[in-house]
This record gives C-alpha cells, sequence and structure tokens, in this order.
C-alpha cells in the first residue's frame, strides 16, 4: 500500500468512527432524554476538538481529562517512551570504542574504581571490550552495532544522546529518577504530568497508557507510571495484551452489550431523577462518566485489537499475534497514538546485562532482546512517518542507566558470562520525531566509554526537553503539594536546545 | 426595652459611619500593620521565591527577621526599621530602571501593597507569627441565636452564614441521617436493629442515641483505624524492587482497638511515637511503635544499606510532621523553609529523635517483636524472667527481657569490617565467610557478657569458628566446630564472663578446604552479647534450656518495631549540606524547632519520649489543631484548614478560624484528647444534620459548601465503596483484625522482578473482609481501590482528593468482586422482597439506602428487569453465566433481578452519601 493510500484508509476508518461515534451519542440522548437533563448533558459531552483557553486552574475534577493548550506552541501532541528496564548496554549499541576493545582482558586501572560505588562489582574487575562490531550508517554517519541492523537504516530520523548520566546505579531509583524526576517513590511520573497539563484528545480512551513486556513489571513497579501528588485520575492505564485490554473493561459474562446498554441508561435515567432533587453538579459528571465508560468499552477492545491491522504492517512490526510482546506493544503505541492517546510508555523487562546467567549475558540472552525490539521500533519510525505522525509524536528510546565497560565479577568474583554492571556516568538515549533534529549525535565520552566528556545531560535535562516539545517551560509547569509548587524536574534540568529543530 | 433600643442604635451606626469616613485614612496610616496577615503573603508572594530559604538574590532574604535587616549583598542593610524612605527594598520597589525594580521582572506592586510595606518598615518591620503557630486558646462561640442552632459549632458556623448572608438548610431527612452517619462514624451500614430503632423513632433523642450506638461499634475502630493507615502509610511490603511482603498487621490490629477504646489522642501519638520507651513497656506499646517502621526497606542487590536507612529515617520525620502536625518540613531537608520559620539546621536536630533506633535496612527489617502464640510460651517466658531476677540483677533481666523479645541488641553482620576472605553478599544481603577467613565487630559493650547467640547458615563439614578479643590474634573467647545442617539456624555459645567494650574478631578456618578458595561456607546474619543464664541452683540448665527455646522458636508473631540503640551503638546526627547524605557537616543534638513559640517541656529527656511528651503537651499549636481539622474533613468533605497537609502559611487559609480553635482547646481540655467525644460534638450540630441539597442560590453563591449552608454531599471512599457493597448483598465478613487478606482481583496485576510471591485468592469469609484488612502492596496496590482514590500508602498521605471518571464506573459494573456481590444483592431482594418484583424492587432499593423508592425510579428499574427477563429467557447460556456459570439454574427471572442488583449497585445514591 502506498502513502496515499494508508492515508485515504485512514481517512475511512475516521469518517466510520465518527458516524458511529454521532450515532452513539444521539443513541444516548434519545434514550436518556428527560427534559433539561438531556440538555445538562449534552453540554457536558465535550467533543474531542475542543479546545480550552490555556488557564490557571488546570485540575477539573469533574472533566479532568478534557484536552487544553499548553502555554506554549507545542512541537509534539504525543509521546511514545521506550523504556528497555534494565538498562541496555551503550557499548554494544550505540557508543563505539575502538581503545576498549584494546583493553579487553586488563585489570581495571584503579582510577576507574576508586571512590566509586558499583551494584555488583567487588575488588579488580577485568576489562570488557565491544562485544559487537559497528559501522556508520546514513548521511548523519551515525555508529550502530550489528545487533540493531533495521535501526541502522533509520539513524537520519534520529538524534542521538551520548552523554548521559544519572546518580542512580539501582534499576528502581534510576528508573523513577527518570520517569518522576525523583529516585524514592511518590512523584507523577512524566505521563501524569502530560496528561495533566493537557488532558487527552480521546476522551473514549485513557490519556496515558502504559503497555508492558518481558514477563516483568520494571523494577519500580506500577510507581514509574504513578501519578503521585496529582489526582489519581492521572495515573498511567496498564493495557494489556493478554485478559481484558483494560481492567474491568469486559461486560460480566452474560451480560450482553445491549443489556450492557439498556442498564447503563437506566442507572442514568435514575440519576438524573437523583438530579432533580439535589441538583448536585457531580450526579451530571457521574452520568457523564457512565457514558464515557460505555464508550470506552467499545475503542479500548477495538484499539487493543491489532489483528485488523493489514498484513504489511503485522509484518513491519514483526507482531505475533495473540502473545504478549514487545512487537504487538509497539504496534499498539502507533494505534494508539493515532487514536488521540496523549501519552504510551512501554516497558521492556529483561536488558540486566550482569552475565551472571545465560539470560542476561551480552552474548547470549541479552542478543535475543535486540532481534525483539530492533525491527518493532525501526517500524515504529517509519509508520508513524508514512502516516505522517512522526512530525507530532516524541518518540524516546531510553534505560534507567548504562553499562560499565568493565566484565562484571560479582562479589569478586568474574561472573560465567560476558557481562557488564550497572553504570551512571555515561549512557545514550535516542529521541526522534515530535520537533526533535534528524540525524544528529550529541554529547560524547571518553575513549573507553567511561565518562561523558561533552554535551553531559542528565533525566532532568530530557524531561524538560519532552515537557518543551509538548510545550510548556518546564520551569513553571508547576502542582501545589505540601505547601510548595512541585515541579517534574524539581530544581533541574535543562532543555537540549542542541537537538531541537 | 427593645424598641427603645433599636433608634438609638441605628442613631449611633449613623453617626459612627460618618466618623468612619472622615477618620479611615488617618486610622489606617496609624493601624498597626499585622505581619501574618499583610505583610506575610506580600512577601510568599512577590519576594521569598528569589530572597528566602535557599535563594537570597543580592545577599537578601526576608524569610527571618534578622536575616532581613541584614547588610545585603550592596553592603546596605536593605530594610531600615522605622526609616522606609531610606530602606533599599522601597526604594528598589518604587524604582522606574526595570533592571531595578523589584519583583525584578515580574508585575509590579500595587499602590495598596507598596503603603502597607512602608507602614511596616515604619513601625519598625517586626516580624510575627502565623496563627498556627501560636497556642490555641480557649474560644468561646460568639453570641447568636436561632432555632436552627443545636450547640456551639453552629454559633460559628451561623455567624459566617449571616456575613455571606447565606441561609443554613433545615435537619435531612431520617433516611438520609441514618446513612451520612453511619458511614461517617463506622464507614458502612449500621446493624438492621439499630437502624430499624433509629427509622421507627419519634423521640427526640433518637439521633443521639444512634451516634451513640455507632461510637459503640466495633466498626467505629475499623473505620478510623482505615484513616490512619494512609497517614502511617501502612503496606504489607517493603516497597521499592522487590517490593517483598511484610509481616506488619499488628499495628493495624493496635489501631483499631485504639480507636475502639477510645484511647485518648495524646496517649496514642505516645505510643506511636515513643512506645518502646515508656518504663516496662508491653508488647502493645511496641507494636504502636510500627508507626514509624511502615517505612520502606531496600531490597535490591547491590544497594547500600545506609542510603536506605536514612532515607526512612526522613520520611519519619516527615511523617510526624505532616500527619500529626499539619507541616510540610521535607523542605527544611535540603534548606531553610523557604515560607515558613524552620532552619535548615533545625530538620537534623529533629532528625536526631528518629536516627536511634536499631533498624538498618536488613532484609528481615530487624528489630522484630516476638509475641508467642501460644500460653506455654508464654507461661515459660514469665517463669524465665522471674527466676533471673530471683537470681540475677536487674540490668541482667532487662537484658534478657529484650533479647527474648527483640533478639536485640544484636549486630546486623553485614555492618561487619575488617573484612578478610569475606563479603557482604550483593553488598546487603548476608555476611559470608571463605576459608580462612575474619570480619571485626567494633566497640562491642561485652560488660557481663558470657555467650553469644547467632544466627548463621553452614552445610559445610570440618569448620571451626573463633571467637577472639581486640585484635585479630587475640585472646580467644571460644572456639567452636560447626556441623553442617542445611538450614539456618541460631546457636548460643558460652564463655567465661567479660567486663567492657572491645573489638570482637570472628575468624573460620576450614583445613579440609583449599586455602584459597571462592566459595562461601559461613554466612552470618546477626550476633548477639548476653549475660550467661545465672547458675544459681542445680535448676539453672533447666532455665538455660527454656531461655534457648524461647530465642529459637518459630511460634511467635513478629512485627517490626522501634527499639533505641543501646549506648556503644550511638549513632550520630550530622547536618547534610543541601540534603545530600554525602555532604554530612556539623554534628547536632536532638531538638525541637525553636520557632514555634514553646520549648520542649521541663524535665524531658532529649529522646523520642521527649519528643512525645512535646507533641502532646497543651502548649504545641499544631497537634490538636491538625486532629480537629482532620476529623472535621472526614466528616464535611473538606478541612476548615483545606490543605490538610499543611497549616503553614503556604497552606490555606482557614475558612472558620475561631471553630477550629474552640474545637481544638475543647478537645484537649473539655474532651480529655478523646476522638469520640469530639466526632459527637460535630455530628451532634445542626450544622452536620442539614440537607444535602443544593438550592439555586447556594449553587451559585457556594458551590463549594464552604460556608456549610448545606449538609455534605459526597463520594464515597474507596472502602467505603466495597464495604458498602459487601453490607447490602449481606456478604460481609463481621471478624475483625488479623492478617490481611486477598480478595478477588484481576490476574497479572503482581509482576514484581526477583520476587515470586502470588496472589493467592483468600478463601472462606476471608473473601469478604472489610477493606482495609485487603493486602496492600506498595507497588501494585489492589486495582479497584486505587481507581477510587486509594493511595499506594508510599508516603504518609494527609488526604484523598476525589475524582470521578469512566474507570471507576468499571469497576463497580464490571469487577467480577462487584458482580458476586450483586449476585447476592439479588438472592437478598428475592429472599426477602416478597413474591412480586414491585416488592423484591423496593426491598433492594430499601436495603441500600434505607429510602422508600420513588415511583419513577421503580418504572425505569423495572424496565430494565423486563427487558433483561425477555433476553434470558431467550438465552440459556447467558442466563447461567448471569447467574455464576454451567451449573446454575436456567432461572431468567433470577439472572434479570442479577441485573438490576448490578445497576442498583451504580446509583449515584450509593457512590455518594
Amino acid at each position: 500500500m502506498t502513502r496515499q493510500e494508508l492515508n485515504a484508509q485512514k481517512l475511512a476508518t475516521e469518517a466510520r468512527e465518527t458516524i458511529l461515534k454521532t450515532h452513539t451519542r444521539r443513541h444516548f440522548l434519545k434514550e436518556s432524554a428527560m427534559g433539561l437533563g438531556a440538555l445538562a448533558m449534552g453540554s457536558l459531552f465535550g467533543c474531542g476538538s475542543r479546545k480550552a483557553e490555556p488557564t490557571a486552574a488546570l485540575f477539573d475534577p469533574a472533566r479532568p481529562l478534557f484536552p487544553k493548550s499548553p502555554p506554549f506552541a507545542a512541537k509534539a501532541k504525543s509521546v511514545i517512551f521506550v523504556h528497555l528496564a534494565g538498562a541496555p548496554s551503550q557499548f554494544e549499541t550505540f557508543d563505539y570504542k575502538p581503545e576498549l576493545a584494546k583493553m579487553d582482558g586488563q585489570d581495571c586501572p584503579p582510577s576507574f574504581l576508586e571512590g566509586k560505588q558499583f551494584a555488583f562489582i567487588t575488588g579488580v574487575p577485568k576489562m570488557l571490550g565491544p562485544q559487537a562490531s559497528f559501522a556508520r550508517y546514513g548521511q548523519s554517519g551515525a555508529w550502530v552495532s550489528e545487533n540493531l541492523p533495521y535501526l541502522s537504516k533509520v539513524v537520519d530520523r534520529i538524534s542521538f544522546l551520548k552523554a548521559v548520566t544519572t546518580d542512580q546505579f539501582n534499576h528502581a531509583p534510576a528508573q523513577l529518577l527518570m520517569h518522576t524526576g525523583s529516585a524514592r517513590l511518590g512523584r507523577p511520573s512524566l505521563g501524569s504530568w502530560a496528561t495533566y497539563g493537557l488532558g487527552t484528545d480521546n476522551q473514549n480512551l485513557p490519556g496515558f497508557v502504559v503497555l508492558t513486556s518481558g514477563g516483568s513489571f520494571p523494577d519500580a513497579g506500577k510507581s514509574v507510571w504513578g501519578s503521585g501528588f496529582l489526582p489519581s485520575v492521572y495515573q498511567g492505564v496498564q493495557c494489556r495484551s493478554e485478559g481484558d485490554p483494560v481492567l474491568f473493561i469486559k461486560d460480566p459474562e452474560g451480560m450482553s452489550r445491549d443489556l450492557r446498554k439498556a442498564s447503563i441508561d437506566a442507572i442514568n435515567q435514575a440519576n438524573m431523577l437523583e438530579y432533580e432533587t439535589y441538583n448536585d453538579p457531580e450526579i451530571l459528571s457521574r452520568i457523564s462518566q457512565y457514558e464515557m465508560a460505555y464508550r470506552m468499552q467499545i475503542t479500548a477492545p477495538e484499539v487493543m485489537n491489532i489483528n485488523d491491522e493489514p498484513q504489511y504492517i503485522l509484518d513491519m512490526y514483526g507482531t505475533q499475534p495473540g502473545k504478549p510482546c514487545f512487537a504487538n506493544n509497539v504496534l499498539l503505541a502507533r494505534k494508539l497514538v493515532e487514536k488521540g492517546v496523549r501519552f504510551v510508555q512501554l516497558f521492556d523487562w529483561g536488558w540486566d546485562a550482569h552475565g551472571n546467567v545465560a539470560s542476561n549475558a551480552l552474548n547470549v540472552g541479552i542478543l535475543d532482546k535486540y532481534r525483539s525490539v530492533d525491527q518493532p521500533v525501526t517500524a515504529l519510525l517509519l509508520d508513524l512517518e508514512q502516516r505522517g505522525l512522526l512530525d507530532e509524536t516524541l518518540v524516546i528510546w531510553a534505560g534507567e542507566f548504562g553499562r560499565t565497560p568493565m566484565m562484571e565479577n560479582r562479589n569478586g568474583i568474574q561472573n560465567p558470562y560476558k557481562g557488564r554492571d550497572h553504570h551512571t556516568e555515561a549512557f545514550t538515549i535516542w529521541m526522534a520525531g515530535g520537533g526533535i533534529k534528524k540525524g544528529v549525535t550529541y554529547g560524547e565520552t571518553d575513549e573507553i566509554g567511561y565518562t561523558a566528556v561533552s554535551g553531559k545531560v542528565d533525566a532532568f535535562d530530557v524531561q524538560a526537553t519532552i515537557l518543551n516539545q509538548l510545550g510548556f517551560n518546564h520551569e513553571e509547569f508547576t502542582y501545589p503539594f505540601q505547601g510548595r509548587p512541585f515541579r517534574l524536574t524539581d530544581v533541574a534540568g535543562k532543555v537540549i536546545r542542541d537537538i531541537i529543530a | 426595652m427593645k424598641r427603645l433600643l433599636r433608634p438609638g442604635i441605628s442613631t449611633i451606626v449613623v453617626v459612627l459611619s460618618a466618623a468612619m469616613l472622615v477618620l479611615v485614612p488617618l486610622v489606617r496610616q496609624n493601624r498597626k500593620v499585622d505581619f501574618s496577615a499583610e505583610i506575610k503573603p506580600i512577601l510568599n508572594k512577590k519576594c521569598i521565591s528569589c530572597h528566602g530559604g535557599v535563594k537570597a538574590q543580592g545577599g537578601f532574604s526576608v524569610l527571618f527577621r534578622e536575616e532581613a535587616l541584614a547588610v545585603t549583598g550592596s553592603g546596605r542593610p536593605a530594610i531600615i526599621p522605622g526609616d522606609p524612605e531610606n530602606s533599599e527594598m522601597v526604594k528598589r520597589i518604587l524604582s522606574d530602571d526595570p533592571e531595578e525594580r523589584m519583583p525584578y521582572r515580574h508585575e509590579p506592586l500595587s499602590e495598596d501593597e507598596i503603603g502597607i510595606i512602608k507602614r511596616w518598615i515604619r513601625q519598625g518591620a517586626e516580624w510575627g507569627d502565623h496563627w498556627a503557630y501560636l497556642p490555641v486558646k480557649e474560644t468561646p462561640a460568639p453570641r447568636m441565636s436561632s432555632n436552627w442552632i443545636k450547640s456551639d459549632i453552629d454559633r460559628f458556623v451561623y455567624a459566617k452564614l449571616k456575613k455571606e448572608q447565606l441561609t443554613p438548610s433545615p435537619e435531612a431527612d431520617k433516611f438520609t441521617l441514618l446513612r451520612r452517619v453511619s458511614l461517617d462514624l463506622t464507614g458502612m451500614y449500621p446493624g438492621n436493629t439499630i437502624a430499624r430503632k433509629f427509622l421507627e423513632s419519634n423521640d427526640e433523642h433518637a439521633y443521639e442515641a444512634l451516634v451513640d450506638s455507632l461510637l459503640a461499634s466495633g466498626r467505629f475502630g475499623e473505620k478510623w483505624a482505615g484513616m490512619w493507615l494512609d497517614l502511617s502509610r501502612y503496606a504489607d511490603t517493603k516497597g521499592y524492587e522487590s517490593d517483598g511482603g511484610r509481616q506488619i498487621w499488628r499495628y493495624r490490629d493496635w489501631l483499631i482497638k485504639a480507636f475502639n477504646d477510645d484511647m485518648p489522642y495524646d496517649e496514642f501519638i505516645t505510643g506511636q511515637i515513643a512506645g518502646d520507651l515508656l518504663p516496662a513497656a508491653t508488647d502493645e506499646q511496641y507494636i504502636a511503635t510500627a508507626f514509624s517502621r511502615n517505612t520502606m526497606t531496600n531490597d535490591e542487590g547491590g544497594t547500600d544499606n545506609e542510603e536506605f536507612r536514612i532515607a526512612a529515617v526522613m520520611d519519619r520525620v516527615n511523617t510526624t510532621w505532616e500527619a500529626l502536625m499539619s507541616t510540610t518540613f521535607a523542605c527544611v531537608q535540603c534548606h531553610s523553609h523557604p515560607y515558613d520559620p524552620f532552619r535548615h539546621e533545625e530538620y537534623y536536630r529533629f532528625m536526631a529523635f528518629f536516627n536511634n533506633p536499631r533498624d538498618e535496612d536488613i532484609p528481615a527489617d530487624y528489630p522484630l517483636l516476638r509475641e508467642f502464640r501460644n500460653d506455654t510460651l508464654k507461661q515459660h517466658f514469665a517463669e524465665l524472667m522471674t527466676w533471673i531476677r530471683q537470681h540475677g540483677s536487674e540490668q541482667e533481666a532487662r537484658k534478657f527481657d529484650s533479647f527474648v523479645r527483640t533478639w536485640q541488641p544484636s549486630v546486623n553482620m553485614v555492618s561487619a569490617d575488617s573484612l578478610e576472605n569475606a563479603l557482604v553478599i550483593n553488598k546487603n544481603v548476608a555476611l559470608a565467610f571463605s576459608n580462612h577467613a575474619r570480619a571485626r565487630l567494633k566497640n562491642v559493650d561485652m560488660e557481663n557478657a558470657g555467650q553469644m547467640v547467632w544466627n548463621y547458615f553452614s552445610n559445610t563439614k570440618n569448620g571451626t569458628l573463633k571467637i577472639r578479643m581486640d585484635s585479630p590474634d587475640g585472646p580467644v573467647l571460644a572456639s567452636v566446630a560447626i556441623q553442617p545442617v542445611n538450614k539456618w539456624r541460631k546457636e548460643f555459645i558460652g564463655f567465661p564472663r567479660q567486663e567492657g567494650i572491645h573489638d570482637i574478631y570472628l575468624t573460620y578456618d576450614n583445613p579440609s578446604l583449599p586455602a584459597k578458595s571462592d566459595g562461601f561456607y559461613l554466612t552470618f546474619d546477626w550476633v548477639g552479647f548476653l549475660p550467661a543464664v545465672p547458675e544459681a541452683t542445680a535448676e539453672a540448665g533447666n532455665y538455660r534450656k527454656m531461655f534457648q527455646d524461647l530465642v529459637t522458636t518459630n511460634d511467635v508473631t513478629t512485627t517490626p518495631v522501634m527499639m533505641e540503640n543501646p549506648g556503644w551503638m550511638k549513632r550520630k546526627t550530622q547536618v547534610f549540606d543541601r540534603g545530600n547524605r554525602l555532604l554530612a557537616s556539623k554534628t547536632v543534638e536532638p531538638a525541637v524547632p525553636r520557632s514555634l513559640s514553646f520549648p520542649m517541656p521541663e524535665g524531658t529527656p532529649a529522646n523520642r519520649l521527649g519528643l512525645a511528651r512535646w507533641l502532646t503537651d497543651k502548649r504545641n499549636p499544631l497537634v490538636s489543631r491538625t486532629m480537629a481539622n482532620r476529623m472535621w474533613e472526614q466528616l464535611f468533605g473538606t478541612g476548615i484548614v483545606e490543605t490538610l497537609e499543611d497549616m503553614g502559611t503556604q497552606g490555606m487559609a482557614p475558612t472558620h478560624r475561631e471553630l477550629l480553635d474552640h474545637l481544638s482547646w475543647r478537645f484537649m481540655n473539655d474532651f480529655k484528647w478523646s476522638t469520640k467525644a469530639l466526632l459527637k460534638a460535630m455530628v451532634m450540630s445542626a450544622t452536620y444534620r442539614q440537607d444535602p441539597r443544593i438550592s439555586n442560590e447556594l449553587a451559585e453563591k457556594d458551590p463549594s459548601n464552604k460556608w456549610y449552608a448545606r449538609g455534605p454531599r459526597l463520594r464515597l471512599s474507596a472502602e467505603q465503596i466495597r464495604d458498602q457493597a459487601l453490607s447490602i448483598s449481606g456478604l460481609m465478613s463481621d471478624k475483625m483484625y488479623g492478617p490481611s487478606v486477598m480478595p478477588w482481583q484481576p490476574p497479572g496485576i503482581w509482576l514484581s522482578p526477583y520476587n515470586r510471591a502470588d496472589w493467592k485468592n483468600s478463601s472462606g469469609e476471608d473473601q469478604y473482609r472489610r477493606a482495609l484488612y485487603t493486602y496492600w502492596k506498595r507497588t501494585a496496590p489492589y486495582p479497584s481501590m486505587l481507581t477510587f482514590d486509594g493511595m499506594p500508602r508510599v508516603l504518609c498521605a494527609a488526604r484523598r482528593i476525589r475524582t470521578n471518571t469512566p474507570l471507576q464506573a468499571l469497576v463497580t459494573l464490571n469487577d467480577s468482586a462487584y458482580l458476586d456481590m450483586a449476585r447476592h444483592f439479588a438472592a437478598r431482594m428475592k429472599e426477602e422482597g416478597g413474591p412480586d418484583l414491585t416488592g423484591q424492587l423496593k426491598k433492594g432499593y430499601a436495603i441500600a439506602t434505607y429510602r422508600p423508592l420513588q415511583e419513577n425510579k421503580l418504572k425505569v428499574f423495572e424496565a430494565l428487569y423486563r427487558k433483561a427477563y425477555a433476553e434470558f429467557s431467550r438465552d440459556t447460556l447467558r442466563t447461567k453465566q448471569m447467574l455464576g456459570g454451567p451449573d446454575k439454574p436456567s432461572d431468567a427471572r433470577s439472572a434479570a433481578l442479577v441485573v438490576v442488583a448490578n445497576a442498583m449497585m451504580n446509583l449515584d445514591e450509593l457512590i455518594m452519601k
């Protein structure tokens, strides 16, 4: 299918949906019509395109997810954040270090160890050369390893940040720092901030969706998509590829759609009578929430079903229908963003390449991890692009920290497989789309990739940049809590101007 | 008299008003400026973000008076008391140069604001205290009379209503009152007898009788304990990465009992802050201190125990302030409070109170209180203690008492140093020995020690452990051959009585192993040193055995508790620059902030017990206000100070400050800290008992019900939603106390890495326990409760913000747990509602709301029933599914009733109270 055909198809689907939506809505209005109530409800429906004026009072409990305009012109409308939980190695992906290869097998010089903290390395470890070969790709000449053959073809769409640092060398705190701006539990995550500030364009879907793969949640658990002190409505909603796509979205067994419709109508009719007695606007809000719930029951399973995608798209992503896997989640992310979801967070667990067992060895289990993400992530960029969505969708690829140029010697003993310990002083992440420069590499590490030497950035800078692309000044985007205005970036963060188009 | 007076008053008023018109400007010029009400808000809003706390641009800070009057970067003070014209602050505010004018590059101050600041400087630039930091004074109710008024509370409310030109609402009908007060006081529905008695009584005291029986109900304690779980961030797991389980439910039991017994609030707080330090602390008093042990423990491999121990200590400080004193102290961790008068160093002085318990972020959560589960053990313990008191010293008795109950004091072996051929597994799990291994325990108190108790693992033959003193080759206290056993065990090694403080070296050698080896042969958890059991009589052996059995038995319930380090283990507390523990500087001693207008009461110790005395001293301005405000919020939905987390200058202003002081004073004095008495005073008021209907006038003038011209109408809490559904379906278990339970939740909610723990659905009545008994996993809390704004309970949460979302509708519509309840609810309608549908629907509605079903709503449900019935009578499969599965009868009527029951449970009148 050509791009034009694709767009035509997209338009057709949209038209179909609009008809369905209008129909459903009219249907509701007709059936629940009870004088004044119907009018009041009509005013609460809120169309997807409606934009409110940016105001200081951001939180309206009655319609907390209504779309809002950011204070500044936004480059990106939505975000897809791909987090490889466990932290992939920069040495086997993007940060090519031939000098490190020369040191392979030598004792680690004491200067790399003194005063440093590692999670598992004890005593004097050996240096470990890159476990992959590298080449330069695209017009930008970006270095990519043999582990990511698909991605190597799209480097000209990407900005690489090669000198990212963190101060957390354990998974859970480092993941929290990356997503909530604090290494401790209790702060709102990026997606919560985004939906708090912007609402979401499709009221029939959650505004902040989380998809996990790899057999385990990220180490920090659901707190990495928690809403912290923001109202709970802004927490990420986990969508699942097994079981109900959204918790409790499926009608109970025996309840037909018709009957569910009839019972929601009954509830709303009775509630409208209650409203006539109490005059409490909260009741009207409840009525509209029940209608939204009904519509979400239709929309969410639809959008969460990848089987209606054409075969060439499924092939492009390398999906495995019916199985929970990363490729399926990436395709879902595209579908969700296309349907107006504000923030899609993906976590893929299993990147913690210590080399203490085969499954997490750089030369064994981790090779499968590369294969499982390379094709789908590449497809995501191309697919968004062919739909004209890449310009307004910010895609981020990151781990929570990097890996050591030394081979891990857990408890002082050389690990049985090739593996690296957690490393805070340099790692690579990349961003693409959403107003980010194309084909740029920003930041540099020293010749063995131990330390950032130029273009050093941290999680706060990344967060500031994401918020910037969404139309916020991260220093002014705050929420009052415990007597002071809190912001995602706490007291730090600088927008990384060099990668902004 | 009245007639005569009236014209007189009017005349006076007219004359006075005329006079005021002339006098106002003059009066204004001279009236004393109120710092808290007039100056502080301007400083906070316009100045402090650059001139206070961390930032002191140009060397100028307006946080404390001495800072504000000090010489600034320009070499001159910015404020000269008495001389506004020459004060740089005023000059800069008035400047025309945009680079000079303050606030820098922001909107200028208004004429009024400038006028006030000048006047304030002229009057001497005095600082003042924020209202909430001043002691609570007895505050009599204003004189008001109206038939509506029932109590002093109403007089305060009525006065404000009059001022706002609003009229209060009449008393709500009995059904509304019954539901409201039951849900508010007990969190659930009353028993049928209590309800009937109230609804059918015409006695004017029927409402009071209802209130009294609710206050006396065991359910009362469960509801209020539930509230306290958010404050104490109670959870059944330890948090962080692997988020493993923790047994701390005895603390929840303690809370329930304390609320039910109406334990005075001062005692309630003292127990939680310092129960362990009370003389001859009981098990219950120890358990109360679990309040501070609900902090997280980080088991993630490779993490630094000290880092997370400090995080837990800071959390205790922050929670103590936020939960008990509505103050956000966490800011002071990094710098002096930008808005409130707390200095950076004061944070660490306060932290010093909490910095010396034994806990060290050890995965096992030591120290644990061990409560013997069976009476024989309890009796043996009593006998042992009697015998030791008879034959040993009181000091020895205390040591044995502590050790049997807590295994303390003992040294967590991960803190050993001078390691040789030894290492701490994953840097925080346990200490492991290879061959020819050695570790040092520094500065151990060996005074009167005669035995070592240790918890260890070794399944290797031929090894020998030696205990040496003072140096690696110092005198050998004991040498024991290690028997290989494939499990962790506690053993006792005796040695001659010792004196003084010593370094202890533990060594391990095994001639049958290679000298250099990568393997680990002996792993330590902890070691403790104790006196020998007195060898007084021939029976000593029996008592020694009794002691050993009591220490090793697993037939105990354990709870993490607070326990102070003995002198030799004491930690020093240092100030962390910018909150960074790696930048530790000045050492500080425990103290409370100076600025809170009263010091520690005389003669109190500088420890947590002293702190508890300070908190519960009637001069403490925050503790009673915080609790009175919180109780009000629980009943009315909004606090008198809306920001329960912060009564400081950044919090919201109280709507009824005098009422809050009145209640706080009475709470401490008239009610002697009785929570039940305070609540009763509130629910007996006319203010509380008002009709909740919103008139058009109120909708316009006071939509958020700030002035209380109507009764509260609020969404139920996550717990109440579940408890209510359990009540009306008749499933609710009345079992109280005990470990957390796992009611049905969808599969796949728990997927923590490195943690194979599973959600195992509880069976029997444990499926239907009150919501507060639900197992709470921090990184994956019970999903349906989270959807209704339940808190993850990671940090202290002073209040919940109520939201209204479609995901909530999906829970009560579709969650299997709720469908199960709907089935039982439908069965009840059928059983109790008579043979015909109308009777059943009416009964159902009455069960759910206590209220008769309106005719037009009845029609709605009848129509739904008919539609459902028509569908089910054509579809056997669906009918059976709706009733619970293929083995169920194909009964279309029952299935249709389940659909109606499910709808009823989603009515606004059930979701709201």
